[in-house]
């Protein structure tokens, strides 16, 4: 309302500004006591006529209007100045107590029609007669209590039934932790002529408070009716007070010194005693009771995103974009506005996604301090710098408050912002098909950010219900078990007892023969080449004698005619009863062996048992050593 | 196809009516547990683990399971026992050994490891690979082959096939014996459960097993001990180094 008063104001003048600055302004006291009358005047700054006062409801009319005018010029620096005023001066009195409202008036400035403000008048009543100089307090301490005031104290009776003193008022008694309370002190006047106060004031020390003073610029007079009796009142000292413990806590009483001036009484009266009244000064100390705040802890059950703040709050966020590149900043704006324990709020914390760089967020603090209590914004700007690219998720930041006024927790919260990280330009490391521009990546561990159990299966679950197949409840160490090993055992055992013969008859003997075959046989053709060597060495011949020779030829064709015999038999698998060339020829036949081969095969054969016992026919030895050699690895590249 | 559809729905009536199938049973229990209703999960898992006929390797899920829902109401040693049993189900389940080891971290006893052979260790870790079960088929398939190979040796001309015969019916018969003795050991230490976890917050190991027996040591929740003889109510148990009587209610066998 006096918002919009002041607003009224301002266009009202900036209208009169347009129109040569014509002011109309309607004046009177805020506050006016029962039965004495006070002025109320009507000021103009023009030339003006026909004013139209509006009707004094709950006011005696007395006298007026008296019409005054006056008027200056001035010259300052060359300038010439002039004003002019014209007041108009109502003489009223009030009739009954209450509070009342005068409404504008109009005035005719050169024809145009201007309208004044409107007033608002507190009539207090009349000071009643005071019997008791202390009974006052007593009646009325309750009231004092209800107001959420301290008992005054009255700390000097003033010389003509004057009175001074001051008094402790506290806005609240009954308050949460960190919740503001407002701490004044008010000296109460009348009949006594207070000229000042001096620096000598003692204060009490706060502690357990965190105190924000309270500027009190122009110091202005009231009116006030207290205890039946009316005061000039001015607040001299004013504090906001925030309690930082539980529990009762005693505000100690404080002293101030006001000097008054006090008339001299020695001279005698005359009438010019109203003129030239000699005053003398005193100092007087004044004390203001102490004063006892009840303060409640704050609630259990705080939200996990408390900051401490303590009043009425509200909070805005600003994203500086959702859609940026890699390595470009995004600066999340957080502005809390409210009234409460301002100072004392803690900065929420933003859970960043990974890959995200943090920096210290940066406060900005606009608080204003009045008798309301501490009010105004908080600026929160939190800078981080995506390092990938994706999407990514900002969960809300939790800004928890303890709303006074309801007297609970409150929460509040920010949207949840999607955030999409686009490729940066520098971003080399992640740019694919960009491998001529190098860039220095940082390498990284994982890094672990807690631990729990791993999560429930969750597969589908589909047990064999019903008895289970008799295999399946074959359990270790049954006899079912050993069955299992002993049946297939008695099969193996009975299959070996029936084909038994069989068994032997396949023991493998020829097999051994025929891997043995070459072997053998090359044993004897070693036989045979050492007698060979014997032979012909010319050494030996002339050493051994001629029958001596012939036997070592008959023992080396022998030992030809062996090897190849036995190499045959057992290549062949021929028994060696059934050996002869027909045996050999067909068996050999039999395994497609080339015509070629099998005719050698019977020329050694012949040629050895030829030469054994005809050894004049031209056979020569080494010959048919070579011979036998060749067939015999000839034969054994042979497949058979 | 209509017989199929017709088949389907009464499948769907019957799943309908016969509610308590383990499988429902086990995705209410898995419901539970992801709203974090643990202790319904809990008892739902044990319903179904009370009904199943015969515990099979499927059923080790449910076990780790409900050592999950256990865990998350801070029953650390039924935790460590569920969690275990899957183990004896499913020896090769990862998640339940990374859960167990997890839960492992959370009691207070700090068992010092008593120094085993490393063979020995390795050997136990390739026993506890498969089940018992899974080793005596193997063992059983083993042998049978091992015959088969064996006869093949005896009967066949071919020298290939006898030589490789006789070469794979060794390894059959090495193989089929160490299978065999796997699943002897694991069938001995399932008959006779000697490993228990202490179920009761603290207790005290006594040295004779009344009450009056001289306290030796203070064992915790979720300590896994392993039990040699019981004797009226108490247990000769070992842990480490350590080995003192306890009483029965202290302890579950796993």
């Amino acid at each position: 309302m006096r918002k919009f008063f002041s607003i009224l104001v301002l266009l009202t003048a900036a209208l009169t500004a347009a129109a040569d600055n014509v002011e109309f302004r309607a004046q009177a006291p805020a506050q006016v006591i029962v039965g004495r009358p006070f002025q109320f005047t009507y000021t103009v700054n023009q030339r003006a006529k026909d004013l139209r006062a509006p009707e004094f409801t709950g006011f005696d009319y007395i006298a007026g209007p008296y019409t005054s005018q006056s008027s200056s010029t001035s010259f300052v620096n060359g300038r010439r100045s002039s004003t002019f005023t014209m007041t108009f001066t109502y003489t009223l009195m009030a009739q009954k107590e209450g509070s009342f409202s005068i409404p504008p008036a109009t005035i005719n400035v050169g024809g145009e029609h201007y309208t004044s403000n409107g007033v608002k008048i507190t009539v207090l009543p009349e000071d009643q007669p005071q019997s008791n100089s202390g009974s006052g307090q007593t009646s009325n301490s309750g009231a004092a209590q209800q107001q959420g005031g301290q008992t005054a104290q009255r700390t000097s009776t003033g010389p003509e039934q004057g009175n001074i003193f001051v008094r402790t008022l506290v806005s609240k008694t009954k308050v949460y932790e960190q919740e503001a309370v407002l701490l004044s002190y008010k000296v109460y006047v009348a009949g006594v002529d207070l000229k000042q106060f001096t620096n000598n004031t003692s204060l009490p020390d706060f502690t357990s408070f965190l105190q924000q003073k309270i500027d009190l610029n122009d110091v202005q007079l009231e009116l006030e009716n207290y205890n039946g009796r009316n005061y000039q009142t001015a607040t001299i000292y004013s504090t906001l007070l925030y309690p930082q413990k539980s529990g009762d806590i005693t505000i100690d009483p404080a002293s101030f010194e006001a000097v008054l001036l006090v008339p001299n009484q020695a001279r005698s009266r005359s009438i010019f005693d109203d003129f030239f009244n000699s005053y003398t000064t005193a100092t007087r100390t004044l004390r203001a009771p102490g004063a006892t705040i009840h303060v409640t802890p704050l609630p259990a059950g705080k939200p996990a995103s408390y900051a401490g703040g303590v009043g009425k709050f509200t909070m805005d966020a600003k994203l500086s974009s959702t859609d940026v590149k890699a390595n470009e900043a995004i600066t999340l704006t957080l502005t809390i506005r409210g009234a409460g324990n301002m100072k004392l709020l803690k900065t929420p914390a933003v859970d960043w996604p990974e890959g995200f760089e943090q920096y210290d967020p940066k406060v900005t603090n606009n608080f204003k301090t009045s008798t309301a209590g501490m009010s105004g914004t908080r600026t929160i700007e939190y800078l981080a710098i995506p390092r990938a690219a994706g999407d990514y998720v900002l969960p809300p930041v939790q800004f928890g408050y303890f709303d006074t006024e309801k007297g609970q927790y409150q929460e509040l919260s920010t949207p949840e912002y999607t955030l999409h990280i686009a490729r940066g330009a520098g971003d080399a490391s992640t740019a694919a098909g960009t491998p001529s521009s190098v860039s220095y990546v940082n390498k990284e561990d994982i890094r672990e950010l807690g631990s729990d159990i791993r999560y429930i299966s969750a597969a589908r679950f589909t047990p064999v219900t019903g008895t289970p197949s008799p295999l399946a409840r074959i359990s270790f160490g049954s006899w079912q078990m050993w069955l299992l090993y002993a049946g297939p055992l008695a099969i193996a055992l009975l299959l070996f007892a029936i084909f038994r013969k069989r068994i032997r008859e396949n023991a493998d003997i020829i097999g051994v023969r025929k891997r043995q075959a070459n072997s053998v046989a090359r044993k004897r053709l070693k036989k045979a080449k050492s007698l060979l060597s014997q032979l012909d060495n010319p050494s030996a011949k002339r050493s051994v004698s001629g029958s001596g020779l012939s036997s070592i030829s008959e023992a080396f064709f022998e030992e030809i005619e062996r090897a190849s015999l036995q190499y045959l038999s057992d290549r062949l698998s021929i028994p060696t009863a059934d050996l002869n060339k027909d045996t050999i020829t067909s068996t050999l036949r039999a395994k497609s062996v080339p015509e070629d081969l099998i005719d050698r095969t019977n020329r050694v054969l012949s040629d050895a048992a030829f030469a054994r016992y005809a050894p004049a026919m031209g056979i020569t030895p080494s010959d048919l050593y070579r011979q036998t050699e060749q067939l015999i690895n000839d034969l054994e590249d042979c497949k058979l | 196809m209509k017989r199929l559809v017709s088949i389907y729905f009464a499948l769907l009536i019957a799943a309908a009516t016969f509610a308590q199938s383990p499988t429902a049973l086990w995705d209410e229990a898995n419901q539970a547990y992801s709203e974090a209703r643990y202790a319904d999960a809990v008892t739902l898992y044990q319903t179904v683990i009370a009904d199943a006929p015969v515990l099979t390797r499927a059923y080790a899920p449910v076990y780790y399971n409900l050592g999950n829902a256990h865990f998350k109401q801070g029953e650390l040693s039924q935790a460590i026992l569920a969690y275990e049993r899957c183990l004896r189900l499913n020896p090769t389940d990862k998640n339940a050994k990374y859960n167990l080891r997890f839960a492992q971290t959370q009691i207070i006893d700090n068992i010092a490891d008593t120094q085993v052979f490393f063979l020995r260790e390795w050997l136990t870790t390739v026993r506890n690979l498969l089940p018992v079960g899974t080793w005596m088929w193997s063992s059983i398939c083993l042998f049978t082959l091992m015959l088969v190979c064996l006869l093949l040796f005896a009967f066949s001309r071919s020298i290939g096939l006898r030589k490789a015969g006789f070469y794979v019916s060794i390894i059959c018969l090495i193989c089929s014996a160490v299978a065999f003795a796997n699943a002897a050991s694991l069938h001995h230490r399932d008959s006779v459960r000697a490993e228990a976890v202490i179920t009761r917050g603290i207790v005290n190991a006594k040295a004779s097993p009344d009450r009056s027996g001289t306290e030796l040591f203070t064992l915790h929740e979720g300590t896994k001990v392993t039990i040699h003889e019981t004797l009226g109510g108490y247990a000769n148990i070992e842990v480490g180094n350590y080995n003192g009587w306890i009483p029965l209610t202290t302890l579950e066998r796993i």
